[in-house]
Order: structure tokens, then C-alpha cells, then sequence
């Protein structure tokens, strides 16, 4: 009987081990890294640390907090670089604080942190206003030396993905399927359309004021933000994760059985056969004059040209599932989950690996 | 493999039981506690039996016999318990099996429900990877995480006068307490068993308390249904020892 009592108390000892080992995933602490850059620096943040990056040599200028990770803080979300010289970081850990740094230095300016819910999606910044998607559900205001300003509620689930803007509106996607026009002088949702899955990627809006969403439903569509009518939906392989790129009338897209589409951005239709890598993707392609970008879940960056040629492939060591960024005449890539533990990696735009930075341990 | 065989199918049970009852979070985890009580229902009668029949012995003439006869020479001791537990049909570790198997369904629960619930990009896209084909993944996501008051992935708290208060905790070592007197058998003065039972009964409810405090409160919800459906199914057994709930009384 005493053998049978002291078995429970082991055992419950080594669930209580078991549980704690998941309540970081419970509590949203892990994902991939958010990556931003100028000409000069990339901004990686990778979890409990955010790092600049000299992009001449990879080397480190300045990580966030200085001297070690803060475990209640996790920033995953891309960083956002604001015209007054700030560095937003959004924390989706415990303590779920929206934060500023100085991207010169890496002091911190200021803090926020009476959102509800963790930051997963990145603010966007217009003129001197702050606007931060949550995964409470709510779209927060504050102004650019963090002061709170109002929080609307925009949905009963999360918002994950960065708003977009014209200046009028604030088109704001959810995991609700649903996209919302918020209506910024009047802080209230002018219109929103029910789509078919969930959204967890930014919209693009074009020049013409139409909206391109992908969907875990497979399938993209165009919405006329005048109208706010569906223009149309073509249906794709897989889901799409992230957003799409329009260029010249051409969107470039994505998805995760591995696909890299252009379709028309009248009709949707396709303009080539879709190519396809090795692996699934979940960032947006970075376009640039002649070439499309993308990086896999397989580990390799690949290069198209703008008829869907393959122009290059370099496989880098690690999953690639944040967005490739263009950092002054370098493609940065953060890969996830490599031997080296390799954190960014820089190519130029044949393709060749220029450095690579490894954190300090 | 521990994902394989346990995580992966009770998070598909679970999100097929979300699915087919229309999206209430709460709902599934209640009904899926039913579901998991009603294939050990066999064992816990056997657990109930084998309590029952191991209290039994401890006043058989014949057993209090054989620990006098051979308390020095355990090996023929050992030999002549396992006689007469064969001879009446005991399973001396019979009792143990519900509370094995209740652990890896606690850590498949929470394990469950934290990858059911999806916080993060990271583990939607894991996720994704994990669901069988007869699920329709696209209109299940995202996982309404809300039942009543509580958001079922985070630990639960009621706000009192400023004081966050642990209601579900409180309800699951109310409940875990009741279940285990219930469980007891009267027992005699001086029974070393006994007392030592009546201790974990104190202590065993404020452990799963602290795991209901501290973890998500989608857990707290499969405690206090599986305490509720132990309770009627001890009662409906006849075998619930409703005398121990009455302080004084053993």
C-alpha cells in the first residue's frame, strides 16, 4: 500500500515536469523570427532577444535586452522602423509588452503593457499614431512616444497580421476569416466581408484600392476596398500563410504545399505554371527590379525570374519561414532550427552567401 | 511515438468532438472526460473491487494468520499472499490501474489542448500538420477558446474586490477531496493503510489544485467533470462511502 502511495506521488511529480515543459507553448512562446532592415542594419527579433546587425561584415552592434533574455518577453513579430527614429518590437510571451528602442543604440524609450491578449502581429505606424493588431481581438492606439491612446474591439478572436492602410481605412485581417475596414476618424468598423478560413497573414492593398487576401481556405481574393464587393477568389493548392506581392499588375504568391504562383491581378488567373520547390512556404516572396524571392520550410532560397524561369537556388542550413528582406544590396534570410544555430543568413542577389550570424551563447 | 500514439489522436478526438457540437470549446473537453470515463469505466470497477477486496483481507482470520506465522521470513510470506490473493480472485494491483492510466490521459489532455488552441504561428502550422483527413481544418480555425468566463488555454482567476481568485482551482480540490472520502472503505483503529489513504486524500486534491491553478483551465475542466462523473459512478456502484464526508467519522 505505502509502495502504491509513493508511485502516485512520483507519478504526479512527473506530470507536474510534463505540463511545465508545455505551458510555454501554452502561454505563445514560440515561433519564428521577425526581420526588418534599412540599408546599414538588420533588426532580427528571435524570441528573448533582439539583435541589430551590421550588414557590412554580421556583426552584432547592439542586442536587446543587453545583457541577458527577459523569459516573460518573447518577440517574434517583424520590427518595425518609425520615421522619428524608433524600433518597435511587439512581445508575444507572459508579459506580452509593446516596446521601443532606439535602433541606433538599443536603449529602450518606452513601454507598454496593458494589452489583454500577446502581440504576434506587427504595428503599423501612420504619421504620429501607433497602431497594434492584439490577439485579444482588439486594435490599439497609441501615440508615437507609447502614450495609450483608445483600444477597439475588432473581432472575438486573434489578429495576427500588421494592418494595412490607406490612409483612410485600416484593413485588418483575423483568424475569424474576416477582413475589416476600420474606419480611423471615426474608430469604429466601417465594413468587413467573411471569407472562408482563417486569415493569419497581412492584405495587400494595390494602388486601385483593392485588397488581396490569402486564406487557410486555399484560396486568394481580391476585394474592391470602394465597393467593398469580391472581385474574385482563385483557388490555390494550399494554404496561403502570409501575403501576397503585387507588381505591375502581377501578384506573386505562395502557399504551403510549396507553390510559387503569379496570377493576374484583374482576373486571377495564372500567368505561368507555378513553380515548385522544395518545401512549403509561409512567407511573403521579396520582388525586386528583375527577380522573385521566396524561402521553404525545405531550407533553400530560391530566385525566379518575373516569367517564373529559375534564375538561382542556394540551400541555406534551417527552416526558412519568416519573409525574406532586402538590406541594401543583401537578401536576408533568419533560418529556424539548424545544426549551427545560425540566426541570419545574408546572400547577395546572385544567390552566393556572403556571412552568417550565429548568437553568442 | 508519444506523440504519435497519445497527443496527435486526442487532439483529433478532441477537435472531432468540437466539430460535431458546434464549436464550443468547454462543451468538447466535457464531453470528451465522459467519453475517457466511459472506456475506463471497467477499470475503475475493478479498482473499486480490488479496494474493496484488499480491505476485506486485512481482517481475514486467514491473512492476520499468515503475517504472524511468517513475519520473519518474507519470501514464504510474499508466496502465501499471492496464494490467497489467486484463491479469491484479487488483482493486488488492480486498484493502481485507473490511476495510470489517468496520467497520460492528463498529459495528452493538456498537451491537447494547448496544440488544439494554436497561440502562435509556429503551432498552427504544426498544427496543421497533425490533423487527420476527416477534420476540415479551414473551418475548425481558429478554436473558439472562450466557455463561460474562462479562456480555456490560459489559467482561470476571478476578479475579487482587486484579488484574483482561483475559483476552478477551489472547485477541482472541493470535488478531488469529496471523490477520494468517498473512495475510502471504513476502516479500523490503528489501520496503517487506512491513514495513510486518509492523507492522500488531503493531499492529492490540493496537488491537482495547484495543477488546475497553474495550468490551462481547459484541464481544470476535464478535473472537475472527471471528479463529478467519479462520484456518480461510485454512487450508482452503491459503493460510495458517504459517512467519511461527515467530519469525526471515520
Amino acid at each position: 500500500m505505502k509502495t502504491k502511495k509513493i508511485f502516485i506521488l512520483s507519478a504526479a511529480v512527473i506530470i507536474f515536469t510534463l505540463l511545465s515543459g508545455c505551458s510555454a507553448a501554452a502561454m505563445g512562446s514560440d515561433s519564428w523570427p521577425g526581420l526588418s532592415a534599412d540599408a546599414e542594419t538588420a533588426y532580427i527579433a528571435n524570441g528573448g532577444l533582439v539583435y541589430a546587425i551590421n550588414l557590412k561584415n554580421g556583426g552584432v552592434n547592439w542586442q536587446y535586452p543587453a545583457d541577458k533574455a527577459d523569459a516573460k518577453e518573447a518577440y517574434f513579430a517583424d520590427p518595425v522602423l518609425t520615421e522619428d527614429e524608433q524600433l518597435i518590437l511587439a512581445s508575444a510571451g507572459p508579459d506580452h509588452s509593446l516596446i521601443s528602442v532606439n535602433p541606433a543604440s538599443g536603449h529602450l524609450n518606452w513601454s507598454f503593457g496593458d494589452a489583454e491578449g500577446v502581440w504576434v502581429g506587427s504595428p503599423l505606424v501612420i504619421g504620429e499614431t501607433i497602431y497594434a493588431p492584439n490577439a485579444d481581438g482588439k486594435i490599439y492606439a497609441l501615440d508615437i512616444k507609447g502614450s495609450f491612446l483608445w483600444a477597439k474591439h475588432i473581432s472575438d478572436n486573434a489578429l495576427w497580421a500588421q494592418p494595412v492602410s490607406d490612409g483612410e481605412y485600416l484593413y485588418i485581417t483575423s483568424l475569424d476569416h474576416h477582413v475589416y475596414a476600420f474606419d480611423i476618424a471615426r474608430k469604429e468598423i466601417a465594413w468587413e466581408i467573411g471569407l472562408n478560413g482563417a486569415i493569419p497573414g497581412q492584405a495587400t492593398l494595390d494602388e486601385n484600392g483593392v485588397l488581396y487576401v490569402g486564406a487557410l481556405d486555399s484560396t486568394i481574393t481580391a476585394i474592391d476596398s470602394q465597393s467593398q464587393k469580391i472581385l474574385w477568389s482563385t483557388s490555390l493548392n494550399g494554404w496561403v500563410w502570409d501575403s501576397a506581392v503585387v507588381e505591375d499588375n502581377i501578384l506573386y504568391v505562395g502557399d504551403l504545399e510549396g507553390y510559387v504562383y503569379a496570377l493576374d491581378t484583374e482576373d486571377g488567373s495564372l500567368l505561368w505554371t507555378p513553380a515548385q520547390p522544395n518545401g512549403p512556404i509561409t512567407g511573403s516572396p521579396l520582388v525586386t527590379e528583375n527577380l522573385i524571392i521566396i524561402g521553404t520550410e525545405g531550407g533553400s532560397a530560391y530566385a525566379f525570374d518575373k516569367d517564373g524561369g529559375s534564375i538561382w537556388q542556394q540551400n541555406i542550413n534551417g527552416k526558412l519561414y519568416t519573409n525574406p528582406v532586402l538590406g541594401g544590396e543583401l537578401i536576408l534570410f533568419t533560418p529556424m532550427e539548424n545544426e549551427s544555430d545560425i540566426v541570419l543568413v545574408a546572400l547577395d542577389l546572385d544567390g552566393r552567401q556572403v556571412w552568417s550570424f550565429t548568437p553568442e551563447k | 511515438m508519444w506523440d504519435t500514439y497519445l497527443i496527435i489522436p486526442m487532439t483529433n478526438v478532441l477537435l472531432f468532438v468540437y466539430d460535431f457540437i458546434g464549436h464550443n470549446f468547454g462543451i468538447a473537453i466535457i464531453l470528451f472526460t465522459i467519453l475517457i470515463r466511459a472506456i475506463t469505466w471497467p477499470l475503475t470497477a475493478q479498482q473499486l473491487k480490488g479496494t474493496q477486496g484488499m480491505q476485506e483481507l486485512q481482517k481475514d482470520k486467514e491473512w492476520l494468520g499468515i503475517q504472524k506465522k511468517y513475519k520473519t521470513d518474507k519470501e514464504k510470506l510474499a508466496q502465501e499472499q499471492m496464494r490467497i490473493y489467486k484463491e479469491r480472485g484479487i488483482n493486488p494491483f488492480g486498484s493502481c490501474l485507473p490511476t495510470l492510466i489517468q496520467f497520460p490521459v492528463i498529459i495528452g489532455l493538456y498537451r491537447a489542448i494547448i496544440t488544439s488552441l494554436a497561440a502562435t504561428p509556429l503551432s498552427l502550422l504544426n498544427l496543421s500538420r497533425n490533423l487527420y483527413p476527416f477534420l476540415d481544418v479551414a473551418k475548425i480555425i481558429p478554436l473558439n477558446s472562450q466557455f463561460l468566463w474562462m479562456d480555456l488555454g490560459r489559467p482561470e482567476s476571478i476578479d475579487i474586490f482587486g484579488f484574483a481568485f482561483p475559483s476552478l482551482a477551489v472547485i477541482v480540490v472541493i470535488t478531488s477531496y469529496i471523490q477520494s472520502k468517498l473512495m475510502t472503505p471504513p476502516s479500523n483503529p490503528g489501520d496503517q493503510s487506512a491513514a495513510m489513504g486518509n492523507m492522500m486524500a488531503v493531499y492529492m486534491p490540493f496537488l491537482m489544485g495547484y495543477f488546475a491553478m497553474t495550468f490551462a483551465s481547459g484541464l481544470a475542466l476535464y478535473f472537475i467533470t472527471s471528479n463529478l462523473l467519479g462520484i456518480a459512478q461510485y454512487a450508482m456502484m452503491g459503493r460510495a462511502n458517504w459517512s467519511n464526508l461527515i467530519p469525526g467519522r471515520k
